[in-house]
This record gives structure tokens, sequence and C-alpha cells, in this order.
């Protein structure tokens, strides 16, 4: 024992002092300048070959000529790696002409990309995609790995709100379905259709390859009209075991408050209430500030004592919660401070991976804690995931499993948005409501005059302990067969296995205005089951010139949920542990149970088969035919074909051998996809009966005894077809100045058809969720841009650009049948801001359109029975018919952006590295809802700062009674209408509510420093850095953020999200976040 | 070697037969069964079509909508109590403004729309389901599960077609121009042009007439019945009449039947009517109500007294919420009496108050009510019903106690009342215990057609037929009864929470000591009956002279029509029916304006005498490029 341990001990000193020795060693020798050719076996000389200085980030790549030249110290070590080719690694030992031959390697290595049941070389592809490197994925702390493609993929566009554990909505290439635009996401050959992807950890994923027009995408056929975004997680490599440990800590802070916006102090609130009512001729309420020509602070503001507060003296022992609460006024509350704050974000990741000759292995373990900068949000997740591969002779079988468990505490909405919870407009309490009643408890504006809305405090406080439980089993199981010559088969079974519960506690909120007594607690829980088999032939065969590949394969999947929920009311204590939904603890009579479900499959057969001829010409072909269990019986089946093909110019004998594009591709692809993704059961007409729709105490009287009642709740549609999308793509890939530019650029005319969604019937019909249609075609035309360029300064340091852009315009080309236009089924606070309609984008704004101000009262006389006054917003009369009404709305813009760019930029010296990640956004408009609140102060909500200041005048009295309104107004540049308590007219929506959405954001910024490997002895090599996210955003933008999150709208046919782009209803604010990291591998 | 080939051999055939099994198994595969939902085979029975029609019983007031239900509440408190000089919105300046611009005539605004378009999807909801239940009823006869001329099968049939009546009815109050659907008009894009609705309604009743029986099916008290469908008749026709005159000599004859032969008569005291003690419910005087339900399982209360909900006094009292519907100064004043006990404004111009110059305030302090208000020196004798319809301070409030400013939201806004007819007594335990604000959802019925409200119709008939004094008789039976009993001291001392009220009460009131009744009974000496108590000098008369003028006669039936009928949604389509709305709405502004500062803008014009067509239903009309809907004279 004690010797072994001596042992180990003269070990490790004989250990450090050969590092001490090294490190001594290296900065004896000299740094020489090496160079050397590398070639291929069969002796051609090889382009793009990394040349790099073992133990350090210091490359350089081979040119045209395969020739390279790197500065190293002569004892170094040079390691020489190429896609396809064995690595393989030279000491100097003073040489400084290192020639090398690579060998082909059989091993998959990255910029081999996983296209749909088989790998096959980026260069070779006619369709158009784009990668996503794998260490940007990794550079970002949101819990969602699809963040990472935000600003970095040309044609994918990315939203989420800085709620922890938010969805991610990606879109490529445009909106394409009136529902459901979410792509088809393939985890490992495994598809995914629940699109939260919050489940994947973002440090275990190796690559992601976004398949964005048709010809590339048509192998996923059914699913495949939206685009599909493979990605593919770490692997374990055949050599020795790597250990790699990341760690990141840091802390966010919302990127905008309310408080920037809203006023905060109580008296410069009551003169902009003042105002208001004066103007409406209404007298200013006295109850609250008391004499208004002389404001002050009340002393409280609950009890009401009907007049004025201000002079109150109230015996304050008689405080009693919750019957008799007594609260004092505040001269300004910060409410945003009180709910916003900092949030913390800690992550580490530890995986282990290696493998030998025949096998190859990964396990990880990751734990992220998240916190929000609303008060006591929080996401959580923890997970292990396992990815190994046994190779028996000609047999492959492996598996690819995650495990984890995600926990979102808070219970915010999905994305943070609306009115009732802590961001939307329960922050736009009065700065006079205090935060606390002078108990202690929660304050609110109980007092008249004080808005009906929730302490956002409060809210989040009861919400503490809402816990939203997702336990994930996600992955696959495979095996390959090499069947010789060329053939092999390869069987894969995917599954994806969520169980969710969600349990949540509402309280009495005797503060409120609108109290309430009742507490409850409501508990749901959803069982998803999803299994997808796959068996798949693949065949490759090069024979002189010519290289074919086919493909063959069948695919059947099914999945299964249900949902149940229940909830029970007036609790007996409100314990955090006795919150159960028992008889005993709470009322049992007012217990309520329901359970929901169902199921779908899809059946699939594909052929691909790709050729290309000396790598000069390639065609490919795809055919996929797949049957769905929601369309029609006689049209489920839907056959999607594409073809693509490709011209590597720069193969070709009379291509100039030195010219400035070393390479050049010319890509063009067309096919057709589908997509099905309706909720099932659509087909046949649904009946139910629900308690408070159908129920009826017939007999009269009773209490506890109801009759049931049945009704049409959805009609079917037995001829359900595909919708269909019909995507030409023509693209070009460049290489330029040896290697060191490439230039992509791709444009596409997607036409979808038969597009599925149920359009609103009219009421006449009934109340029934209308049948899902076939009903109109789409089109996106647009086009992909991207550039890079790498470049060496001085010999040491790398620095690299890439910009990629993206333009798409979106149009509704058809809608069947007699209809022009539809409507959304989401109305916000009885007015809707949107429609559908024939030339127009999905979900165009749609309203009255703003014509400055009514400057007096003869501009106001015609409509004035309308609403119309002096200094309310001015609107066009469009039909001409001598009034104001819907019937005057049209197109007041649209929510989608004309252009969207990233930049990226990179630098390295030495050590150190550096790198920026910069989005922005063009010709997009915003509605602004908020307005509702902080300009029109609906709701008696706080208002923007500068109303009083910038809002519209007059020089004379104006009330209500047509001529005697001698009132003009003398600033019609005003941003703000008149001050009028009374106006319900300007508030109408119209093209006063849309702003233009541009903006511009650093994303990301990093710096990093590569500890030199002998600095810390028990650590191999080690890389530390220091990062930003959202460090600053340039915009015009009024409102909070302009980076909005699609509202999660669920309407009959589905997710409609894309319906409601750009609608500012109150979002949780990005997050600027500072973290500090370090990255070990041993 | 040969192993191994052995070996592939089996690989590859296993494959190669589970992916044959997979593909021939696909047909199965695909034919997915529907989870959770019934289809309508399930429901082709005799109980599937009971079902039906239940549900089409139940949109008789608004369902499911958790969210701006009040649009098409069952009483129709936004469109015909609020516009007609009832009531104001009430609550504060920014709650639910929509109800603002209908109160103010603005019915052209944007947020307008989704209230109208309520009231409209409503409707048309209900005469969906009563036409589904006759399509399902007659599938399941032609299957032989039902023989047709069996009692249930006239009795759905009949029912149905009665609340297809009904529904068309409610549009054609607030629209006119509305289409007709029967079972046999599935194309929901019909013109709402040249509609004979008024026929197509009378044909409906007179059909439901003859199918169903005298009384409510099964003994259920919530079911139409022959007497249901030939009273709603009689309502109809007067509405016709005001179209053409000749429709009198139908309403007389329909209605002079059902007082004559019917079951119905009136609640022996007006605080019967509405109410939530389950023993006056669905009582003589029903003849079609919302059923209203509580405690009945459904997590958020909704089968309760749903489109009522926003209308109970404020926080500083047990409801809470949320100070809606708010009987105007103009409607208080109204049940002013004189030494007869007879309507103060018969006879007295100035019943309204003599209206202050209409100078807008400069002052920022006083209250703008004071000087219009009974209480505080003015104790003008009212019609004891006054105390019945309105919540008004230092007045008890059914049995819960004095009402007081405290349960006013925001009394500068909308003035000092609370309604009060829709408001469950606290001893009759129809409180719910679930969902939001239970404390005001209770399960008082929702009267839609009352027999007062029939007598008052045959007495309008009575009169323009030249039976002028015949409609004295029911207009004197109407106010005999309101003179049975007025407003009493006694707060329900069995709750627990109600001492504090017992006190304030006895505090003001020490005479109330020991009185326990929520009623105090009228005086009833010959035509005058009377009380007097601690807030209030009731007197009650009836009409004495025999009536010959017919201006005059219908002048009285016309107020007592307000008086009885105050604050249940009828007045606005009175107005209407009588042609009196532009009249009646321009004097009560006048006045009410000074009191309600944002009444000034308030202008009623010939366009408002409809309600406009929702736009969006106007767009889902489209034929081509055709609207199917043409949008009402104005808008």
């Amino acid at each position: 024992m004690e010797s072994m341990l001596l042992g180990k001990r003269v070990l490790r000193a004989v250990g450090m002092c050969a590092l001490l020795a090294l490190a001594v060693c290296r900065v004896a020798y000299a740094q020489v300048e090496v160079t050397g050719t590398v070639t291929s076996a069969s002796g051609s000389n090889l382009q793009g070959v990394t040349v790099r200085i073992r133990g350090t980030n210091t490359t350089t790549t081979t040119g045209a000529d395969g020739k390279y030249s790197i500065s190293a110290a002569a004892d170094a070590v040079l390691v020489f790696n190429a896609i396809g080719y064995k690595g393989v690694g030279q000491a100097l030992n003073g040489r400084t002409t290192v020639d090398v031959v690579l060998e082909p390697s059989v091993a998959v290595l990255p910029e081999v990309v996983v296209t749909g049941y088989m790998e096959e070389q980026r260069k070779n592809m006619t369709g158009a995609g784009t990668s996503v490197d794998a260490q940007s994925i990794q550079r970002q702390t949101g819990a969602s790995a699809l963040q990472a493609l935000d600003g970095r993929a040309a044609g994918v566009t990315i939203d989420n709100s800085g709620s922890p554990g938010s969805r991610t909505t990606v879109r490529i290439r445009g909106i394409s379905s009136f529902q459901n635009n979410d792509p088809l996401y393939v985890i490992d050959g495994t598809p995914v259709q629940d699109t939260y992807l919050n489940f994947l950890n973002p440090d275990d994923i190796a690559s992601v390859e976004v398949l964005k027009d048709a010809s590339a995408a048509s192998i996923y056929g059914s699913r495949a009209s939206n685009g599909v975004i493979l990605i593919e997680t770490k692997r374990g490599k055949p050599g020795r075991r790597q250990v790699t440990l990341d760690v990141t800590t840091g802390v966010a802070s919302p990127v905008n408050g309310y408080d920037n916006i809203v006023i905060t102090n109580s008296l410069d609130y009551f003169k902009v209430v003042k105002t208001a009512f004066r103007n409406a001729g209404e007298k200013p309420p006295a109850n609250i500030y008391g004499d208004s020509a002389n404001p002050s602070v009340p002393a409280f503001i609950w009890p009401n004592n009907g007049s004025s507060q201000t002079t109150d003296t109230l015996n304050t022992a008689s405080y009693s919660y919750p019957n008799n609460l007594i609260m004092p006024g505040s001269a300004g509350t910060n409410w945003w401070k009180a709910v916003f704050g900092t949030g913390q974000v800690r992550n580490a990741n530890l995986s282990v991976s290696g493998g030998g000759d025949d096998n190859s292995y990964l396990v990880s373990f990751n734990y992220l804690n998240q916190q929000g900068t609303a008060a006591y949000t929080l996401y959580q997740r923890g997970g292990v995931r396992i990815n190994t591969k046994f190779t028996m002779s000609r047999v492959t079988v492996g598996e690819n499993l995650q495990i984890n468990r995600e926990q979102s505490y808070g219970g915010l909405d999905d994305n943070g948005l609306g009115e009732d919870n802590i961001v939307g407009k329960n922050i736009f309490q009065q700065p006079v409501v205090p935060i606390f009643d002078i108990a202690g408890n929660f304050a609110s504006g109980k007092a008249p005059g004080l808005s009906n809305l929730s302490n956002p405090l409060m809210i989040a406080t009861v919400g503490q302990h809402d816990v939203n439980t997702n336990d994930r089993m996600f992955g696959n199981v495979f095996g390959t067969l090499d069947a010789s010559h060329g053939f092999s088969l390869t069987t894969r079974f995917g599954f994806n296995l969520d169980q969710n519960n969600f349990h949540s506690f509402s309280g009495i909120t005797p503060e409120n205005a609108e109290p309430s007594f009742n507490d409850g607690i409501n508990e749901n829980y959803n069982l998803f089951t999803e299994w997808t088999w796959s068996n798949t032939l693949n065949y490759a065969r090069s024979f002189a010139k010519h290289n074919l590949t086919v493909l063959l394969g069948q695919e059947a999947t099914k999945n299964t949920n249900r949902f149940e929920a229940a909830s029970c009311a007036n609790l007996l204590t409100t314990d955090v542990s006795e919150r159960y939904i028992q008889d005993a603890l709470c009322d049992p009579t007012t217990k309520n149970v329901s359970s929901v479900g169902s199921i779908a499959s899809l059946m699939s057969f594909f052929g691909k088969a790709d050729y290309n001829y000396a790598e000069r010409y390639f065609l490919n072909v795809t055919v996929r035919r797949d049957g769905s269990s929601r369309l029609g019986p006689s049209h489920r089946w839907g056959t999607f074909p594409a073809v693509g093909l490709g011209w590597r110019v720069s193969n070709e004998s009379f291509y100039p051998q030195n010219f400035f594009f070393s390479s050049m591709m010319l890509r063009a692809g067309f096919g057709i996809t589908g997509n099905q993704l309706i909720p099932p059961d659509r087909i046949v007409s649904q009946l139910g009966g629900d308690r408070g729709a159908t129920f009826y105490d017939i007999s009269g009287g009773s209490k506890t005894v109801i009759t049931p009642g049945f009704q049409i709740t959805a009609i079917g549609n037995p001829n359900l077809k595909w919708e269909e999308n019909r995507s030409l793509n023509v693209g070009v890939d460049l290489e330029f100045n040896q290697g060191k530019g490439s230039f992509s650029a791709d444009v596409y005319n997607r036409k979808s058809n038969n597009l599925l969604f149920a359009p609103a019937l009219p009421a006449t019909a009934g109340a029934a969720a209308p049948p899902i249609v076939n009903i109109g075609k789409m089109q996106n035309k647009g086009y992909d841009l991207s550039l890079a360029y790498k470049g060496v300064i001085a010999g040491s340091t790398f620095w690299s650009v890439s910009v990629n852009g993206v333009h798409y315009h979106n149009e509704i080309t058809k809608i069947n049948g007699t209809a022009y236009i539809f409507y959304p089924t989401n109305i916000i606070r009885d007015q809707n801001p949107v429609i559908n309609m024939i030339g127009q984008p999905i979900g165009a704004f749609y309203g009255l359109v703003a014509d400055g101000y009514y400057k007096d009262s003869l501009d106001a006389a015609p409509y004035w029975a309308d609403g119309a006054r002096p200094g309310r917003i001015k609107f066009k009369d469009l039909n001409g018919d001598g009034h104001i009404t819907s019937a005057d709305r049209a197109i007041i813009g649209s929510p989608h952006p004309t252009f969207t760019g990233g930049l990226d930029l990179g630098l390295r010296h030495g050590n150190w590295d550096l790198s920026a990640t910069f989005f922005a956004t063009l010709g997009n408009k915003i509605f602004n809802e908020e307005k509702y609140w902080y300009v029109f102060r609906y709701f008696d909500t706080n208002v923007r700062q500068d109303l009083l200041a910038n809002s519209v005048v007059l020089n004379g009295p104006c009330n209500d009674v047509q001529g005697v309104c001698p009132g003009v107004v003398t600033n019609p540049g005003a941003k703000y209408p008149r001050l009028d308590a009374n106006d319900a007219f300007s508030r109408q929506f119209s093209s006063y509510w849309v702003e233009n959405g541009a903006y511009l954001r650093l994303r990301n910024i990093q710096i990093g420093y590569n500890l030199p490997t002998a600095l810390i002895r028990w650590i191999p090599a080690a890389r530390v850095y220091l990062q930003a996210e959202n460090l600053f955003t340039i915009t015009g933008y009024s409102g909070l953020d302009p980076s909005l999150p699609a509202p999660d709208v669920t309407g009959p046919a589905g997710d409609v999200r894309d319906q409601y782009l750009g609608i500012d209803q109150g979002v949780y604010p990005s997050n600027r976040t500072i973290t500090i990291g370090i990255s070990t591998s041993f | 070697m040969k192993t191994r080939k052995w070996n592939m051999l089996l690989i590859g055939t296993a494959i190669a037969t589970l992916a044959v099994g997979v593909a021939s198994a696909c047909k199965d595969f695909l034919n997915t069964a529907p989870q959770g939902v019934l289809n309508e085979d399930a429901l082709a029975t005799p109980d599937g079509v009971e079902g039906l029609l239940i549900a089409a019983y139940r949109d008789l007031d608004c369902n499911n909508s958790s969210v701006g239900a009040w649009g098409c509440a069952a009483s129709n408190w936004v469109w015909g109590s609020v516009p007609s000089g009832d009531a104001h919105k009430g609550s504060n300046l920014g709650d639910q403004a929509p109800i603002f611009e209908i109160e103010t005539y603005l019915w052209s605004a944007g947020d307008v729309q989704d209230y109208l378009n309520q009231k409209w999807s409503q409707v048309y909801d209900g005469i969906a389901r009563a036409n589904a239940t006759i399509r399902l009823l007659n599938k399941v006869i032609a299957a032989g599960g039902l023989d047709s001329g069996s009692v249930q099968a006239h009795g759905i049939r009949g029912e149905a077609i009665f609340l297809r009546a009904h529904y068309h009815f409610e549009a054609y109050r607030l629209w006119e121009n509305i289409p007709y659907y029967t079972e046999n008009n599935t194309d929901f894009k019909s013109s709402n042009q040249n509609v004979q609705v008024i026929d197509s309604i009378v044909t409906d009743l007179n059909t439901a007439e003859k199918l169903l029986a005298a009384g409510p099916r099964n003994g259920d008290a919530g079911r139409a019945s022959a007497w249901t469908a030939r009273a709603y008749k009689g309502r109809v026709y007067a509405y016709a009449a005001a179209k053409n005159v000749a429709y009198w000599d139908s309403a007389k004859a329909t209605l002079d039947q059902v007082v004559s032969s019917g079951p119905y008569a009136l609640e022996t005291s007006f605080d019967h009517v509405w109410t939530a003690f389950t023993q006056y419910q669905n009582g003589p005087e029903t003849i079609l109500a919302y059923q209203a339900s509580v405690r009945d399982g459904e997590p958020n209360g909704e089968n309760s007294n749903f489109g009522e909900r926003l209308n109970f006094p404020y926080a500083g009292s047990h409801f809470g919420c949320c100070g809606f519907h708010q009987p105007t100064f103009n409607l208080l004043d109204f049940f002013q009496v004189d030494a007869n006990g007879l309507p103060l404004a018969e006879t007295d111009p100035n019943w309204n108050n003599p209206a202050p110059t209409a100078v807008i305030p400069t002052s920022d302090t006083g209250n703008i009510w004071k000087g219009f208000n009974f209480i505080g020196g003015n104790p003008r004798p009212v019609d004891p019903r006054v105390d019945w319809t309105a919540g008004r301070d230092q007045v008890p409030y059914k049995d819960w106690g004095l009402h007081n400013r405290s349960w006013i939201r925001d009394a500068s806004y909308s003035g000092p009342y609370s309604p009060k007819k829709n408001v469950q007594e606290d001893a009759a335990n129809g409180e719910n215990n679930v969902g939001w604000v239970p404390t005001q959802t209770n399960d008082v019925n929702i009267h839609i057609f009352r027999y007062a409200d029939l007598l008052l119709l045959l007495a309008e008939a009575d009169i323009a037929t030249g039976n002028v004094d015949l409609a004295r008789g029911f207009v004197n039976q109407i106010r005999a009864r309101a003179g049975q009993t007025a407003q009493g001291c006694g707060i329900n001392t069995s709750d627990p929470n109600q001492a504090a009220a017992v006190a304030d009460e006895l505090n003001a009131y020490p005479t109330c000591a020991g009185q326990t009744s929520m009623t105090v009974t009228l005086n009833q000496v010959g035509t005058i009956d009377s009380v007097t108590t601690p807030w209030a000098v009731y007197r009650i008369g009836t009409y004495a002279t025999p009536w010959t003028d017919p201006v005059a006669a219908l002048q009285a039936v016309k107020m007592e029509r307000r008086l009885e009928l105050a604050m249940e949604g009828q007045r606005f389509f009175d107005l209407r029916r009588w042609g009196d709305a532009d009249t009646v709405v321009a004097n009560y502004v006048a006045i009410e304006k000074n009191r309600i500062p944002y009444l000034a803008g308030a202008s009623f014009g010939a366009r408002n005498h409809l309600y406009p067509i929702p736009a969006i239903q106007i767009e889902l009309s489209k034929v081509g490029s055709t609207d199917m809907l043409v949008q009402n004279p104005g808008w």
C-alpha cells in the first residue's frame, strides 16, 4: 500500500518535471518556418488540409497546390487533418520541410453531412443547405440549442423570449402554411414533431444541418415543407479516452425595462389623469390625490373614504387580513424593479468519449440552472446522454439515448406573453399603488380609479411553487449490416417518450379592485409516446468516373397522447405540502377532472438516387410516398418527388487553373414536399358535451344535478388532402482566393398549395369548430446569401468574417371558394389587428388608416357621430360613406422583414481569440398592442413618461357637444393624440399602432484565452472565456424589446402563431447575459 | 465463411419480412380512431336527440365565454337596457369600454364589433343547435328509432322549433334584417334582404304550438310548452304591429287566449319574480327563462347567471365586483309617485328634476350627483318597486344590509346606484363556489319573457284595438301586485359574516331592531298601498278612473312597462317599437348629461334604430364579391 502510494507520488513528480522541462525547453527552442506539400496516396495535391501545431490552436490550411507554411517551434509536432483522410502527426525534430501523404479514411468527419437517412459530402450537395458551427451552439447560455441558429444560418429566422426555458420558434425561408410552420427536426436520425426542443442539451450537439429546399428535404417528404433541421449529437471517436468538462456561470438582466418607458412618480402620473379628465369635460377624480389643483400623495389609497384620501386618518389597528386591508399611498412605485432584476445562469457539462477498433462511446452529463430575470422564475435541466456503437464484422449496432428532466418554476405562459402574467399589463400598475400594505401583505389598486390589475410581484410570488416537470427519454437503437458489394442495410427504431406534470396554485386576491376570495389548484398530466421505425437499404458504387448512391427505405411512425387535468378549489390550507386534490384538502364539490387524447400515424416509402459523373455533373432524384392518418381515406397518400442538378464547373478541364474562383458549383433543384400537421381526427365530425357549453338545468331550480346535452363540437372534412409545397431553388457555391473566401447564394420560389386551415365559418353555421379545409395558395420568393473570408495578418493573427443575409417575400395568392380574406381567431381586447387576404402576406396588419389629428371642429364635423373630435386621431374614410367604421379598414403593415442579416467576426492571436455576432432585421413592422395601456390608458394603467409633454393640445376648450368646440390643434405633429378620458375613437386599431420593428443587436461577443498546456499541471488543455450576449441594441421601436417571440396561439387547425407575428403583447424581454466559462479536456 | 453468409441471408430475410409485414399492415395502421369524441351514430338515438335539444336550450345565455360574455347575456342588458336610459354602463371609465360606446351610440367603433358578434353568434348558434336537433330527430325516425307520431317526437320537434323561433326573434329585435334558417337550410350564406322574418317566426311558433302539449314535457320547468309558444307568438305580433298595426288584432286574440285559458299568473309579490329562492323560481309568472344553475360541478360556474356576472355592487360589498349596469338617475327619478301613488312623471313635467345649467363643472370639489339623490332631505314618495330594482345608499339591499357608497366603484363616473333584480338573496343559498368571483355567480333565473310583460303587451293591444279601459285592468293588476311588499329591514342573520351589517343597520335605523324579514307589507287602503320605512315612503296606487283616451292610456301603459320591466333588457326595444326612441333618448340625455358628463357627447341618430350587423359576419357572408348580408342603413 505504502509503496504503491509512493510510486504514484514518484510518478507524479516525474510527470511534473517532464512538463516543466517541456515548458522550459519550449522557451529555449526558436520558432522556425516550416513548409511542405500534402498529397493523397494517389499523388494529387490536397487542398484544404488543416495543419495544426499540437497543443496549440495555431493552424493553417494547404492551398490548391497542397502547399502550406507555418511558423512553429523547432520541437513542435504538426498534425495534418483533412476530411476523408486519416490524420497524421509529424514531429519536426528540427526539420523545416515536412511533406506528408494522407491516406483515405472511412471515418466520418464533419464536412460530410447527414442529409436524410444517409451521409453525403457537402460539396456534392445540389440542394440548399446550411451547416451551423457546433461551437456557436455552445456559445449561448439559453436552454435551447436552436437559439444558436439565430443570425448564423442563412435563410433561417429564430425568435424566443427571455423567459427561462422559453420555446424557440424556427422558421426557414418564410412561412408556407397558415398553421404549424415548424420545421421537422431529425435528431440522430429520429424525426421529432414536438418542436419544443429544450430537452436537447446544446453541449451534446456535434452538428446542425438545415435543409432548406425541397430537393434537399423531400426525402423527408411528408413533413418537410417547412424545411428540415438535422441534428447530430456528438459521438465517441476511436482512440484514447477523452474527457471534457465545460463549466459556465453568468448573470442575466433584461435588455430593457418598463421603468425606462412608463412613469414612476405618482404626482407626475396624476398630471396625465387630470389633463385627460379635464379635456374630456369630466371632473378629475379627487378621491386619491385630493384637490387636483394642488395634488398630494395620499396617506392611504384604501379604504376608500369616497372623497379625498389625502387627509385621511385611519385607525390602522383595525387592519385585518383579508377582510379589512389598509394600503398606504406611494410616492412612486417602480413596478418593474419590484419584479425584474438579475438572474444567474449556471451550466456544467461533463463528457467521456472514446473507442476502440470495433466500438465507440460517448457518455455525457449535463446540468443547467437558469434563473429568470423575473422574480421566482427558474428553469433547470439535468440529463445524461449515452451514444455507443459496436462493430462486429459486418454488423454495426448501437444506440443514441438521452434521459433528462426539465423543470420550470414560476408558472409563466409559454413565451411569457399576454396580459395576465407578470410581464403583461400587470406591469402597468399605477405608481401610487404600493407593493405591500401596512401589514406587509400584497397591495393593489383596490380604490376607484386605480385599475383592476393584479400586483405583479404577488403573481410571481404565488406562482413560485408552480412547477412544470418534463421527463423525456429520447433516442434510437440501430443496426447496420454491411452486405458487401456496396449494399448496406440499416434499421433504426426511434422513440420519444415524454411525460409532463404541471401543478399550479391560485391564491386569493383581496387587495384587488376585483377581489377574489377563492383559491384553488390545478394539476395536469400528459403522456406522449412516439415511435419511428425506419429501414433503409443503401447501395454505393463507383465505376470509372461514375459515382452512384441509391437509397431505398420504409418508415412508420405512430404517436399517442393523453392529457389529464384536474382542479379543486377552496383549499383548507395553502401550505405547499397540502396542495393535493383530495376531498379532505379542498372543497370536494369543486373537484373537476377531465382527459383528452389523440393518436396519429404515418407510413412512408422512399427512394433516392445520387449520381455524379467525375464529380462534375450531379443528379439527385428522390421520391417519397407518405400516408397519413390525419387525412381523408381517399386522399391520405401523397407522393413527393424531387430532382436536383449540379455542375461543378471548376472540375471541367476548360476551367482556368489559376482563376480567382478556385471552386465553382452551380445547383438547381425542384421538389414537392408535404404538410399534414393538423390536429388528428378532423376527417370526421366530432360531437361532445361540455358541462359549461351544452349541459342545461332543464328541470329548473336544482343545484347539483344538470341534464347532459350534446352538440357538434367540430365539423369534419373527409376530403382533407395533403398540403403541398413546390419549391424551386437555384444556387451557386464559390470559393475564391485559394479557398480563403467562400460565397454561396440561393434564390428560391416556394409555392404552397392546398393549404390546410380552418377559416371561420359564418356564425349562422353555429359555433362548432369549423372544418379544416384545403384552402388556398401561398408563395414565398427570396434569396439567401452567405459570404465568408478567412485571413492572416503577419502570419500569426488569424481573422475571419462571415455575413449572411436573407430576404423572403410572402404572399397569399389564392383563397379557395368565394372568400378573399379570412381572419385568424384571436381577438385582442375586442379588436383584431390581423387579416389574411389575397395579395398580402400572412398575418398582415389590418386596421383604420391614421392620418394625423382632427385639427378643429370643422375637420371633425363629418365624423362627429362616429366619435371624431379635434385632437383625436384622424382616420381616412376609405369607402367614402361619410362614416368611420370597420369598413374603412385596410392593410396597414406587414410583420415580415424585407431583410435579415447576421455578421460573424472572429479574430485569433496566439492564445487569444475574440468573436462577435451581430443580427439585424429590416423592414418589419410591429403592431404595438401595448399602446392600449401606455398610450391610451385603457383600464387605468400607467402611461409613457412623455405622454403629457408630447400629446396634442388645443388652444381652446372642446367638450363633446358639437358646435361648442372652439379649440384648434396647436401642435399637429405631436406624438400622441389629445389626452381625453372618453376617447374610445382614437383607440381603434389603426396604422397609429404600427411601428418600424427594425433593429441591430450585438447578439454575442466572446473573448477567450487558451491556457498553455503546461500552465496548470493537472489540466492538459483548457480555454477560459468571457462572453456577453445582447450587449446592445439599436432600434427606433418605442416598446420594450423589438425582438418579439411569436405568440403562442392555437386555433382549430393547430398552432397558428404565424398569423400573429410582430404583435407586441407584453413580452418577457431578452436577456443581457454576461458569462464566464472554462472548457477543459483531459 | 459459410455461416456468415447464412447469417447475412437470415438477417436480410428478417428485415425484408418485417418491411413487407409493416407495409401490408399499413392500411389498418393509418385508420386511427378519434379519441374521446362522439360521432353522430353514437347519438342517433332518442336519448341522443334529447341531448342535442338540451344543448339548444343552453344557448339561451352565452356559453363557454369566459371572456366578454356580456354581449350575449340572456337579459340583453347591454343592448336593451344600457342605451335606453334605464342604465349606465357602470363600473369605471376604463373597464369594458365597448359598452361605453354602446351607451353613447358610437356603434361604429371598432371594439363594439366584438360585442355585436357575440350576440349574433349566440343566437345563430342556438338556431344551428335547434336545427341539428331536428335533423337528427328525422334521422332517428327514419331509422325506426322513434315513432314520428309519438309524444316524444312531437315534443322534441316542437321545442326545437320554438327555440329556433325565439333565437330568430332575438336577432330580429337587434338587427331586423336577418336571414332565417330552418333545418333544411344549410347554406350558411343566406341573404338578409326581403326576408319575411315575422312570418317565419309565426309559422314556426304555430307549428310548435300544435306539436307541444299544454304542460312542459317531463314536468321540466325549463321546457317550452304549447302555452309558451302561444304566449311568445302574442309577443311577436306586438312587435310586428310596430310595422303594421293590423297585427294588433292577432296580438289581442292570441294574448287574450293566453290570459283567459293559459296557466300563467302574476307572482303574489314582486320580490318573488327575480329571486334565488328555489321555491319561487319557475312560478306561474315565468313564460320563458334561462335556468341558471350553480354548484353543478362545472369548474368555472359557467351555467350560472354568467351574462349578468359583472352586474353586482363593487369591492365594499359582499359581491366584490364589478359595478356594471348601474341604474340611471333618470330611472330612479321615474319611480317617484304623486299623492295617488301614480307615476309622478304622468303629471309633473319636472319629475326628472329641473335641469341644472349645462356647464362643465370647473371646480374639482364636490360630488356632482348631489341634489339628484332621493336620500338627504328629499324623501319623496316612491313606487316600492324602486327598491327591488336599484340599490341605493342607506337602503337595505335585499337581505345583505345597507347599500353604501363603498359598494360603488366610481360614483362620479356613472352614478351611485347598483343593479338589484339579478342579485341573489343571502338566505337563498344560491351562490356558486367556483370560478372567478363566485359571489357574483348565482342561480337567479334570467327572465326572457314573463307574464307581467305579456299583460302589458295585451294592454297595448287592447288600446290599439279600441278596448281602452280593458288595458286599465291589466295595468292595475300589475300595480296591485307591486303594492304587496316593499324592501324591509331584514338581514340574513344566519350568515356569520353579516354581523357587521346588522350593527350598521341598527346604528342607522334603530327601529329595525327585531325586524328580520327582508320584506315589509304595504298597508292596503282602497286604491293606494303605502308604508313608511326609515329610508323611504313607499306608495303605489291603481288607476281608479276608467280610461277613455287612448293616447293617455298608452302613455300610462308605457310608463308601467318601464317601471315593471326596468333593468330587464326590454326598454330599448320597446322605445324602438313605439317609435319613441328619438325623443325619449334626447330628453333623457339632455338632463342626464349634467350628472354623467360623458353623456354630453351622446347623440342618437336615425341609424341607431337598428344595430349594425357585425362587419365580420358580412365579410364571411360573401359569395363572390357580393355581400349576402347587407349592412343596416347608416352603418
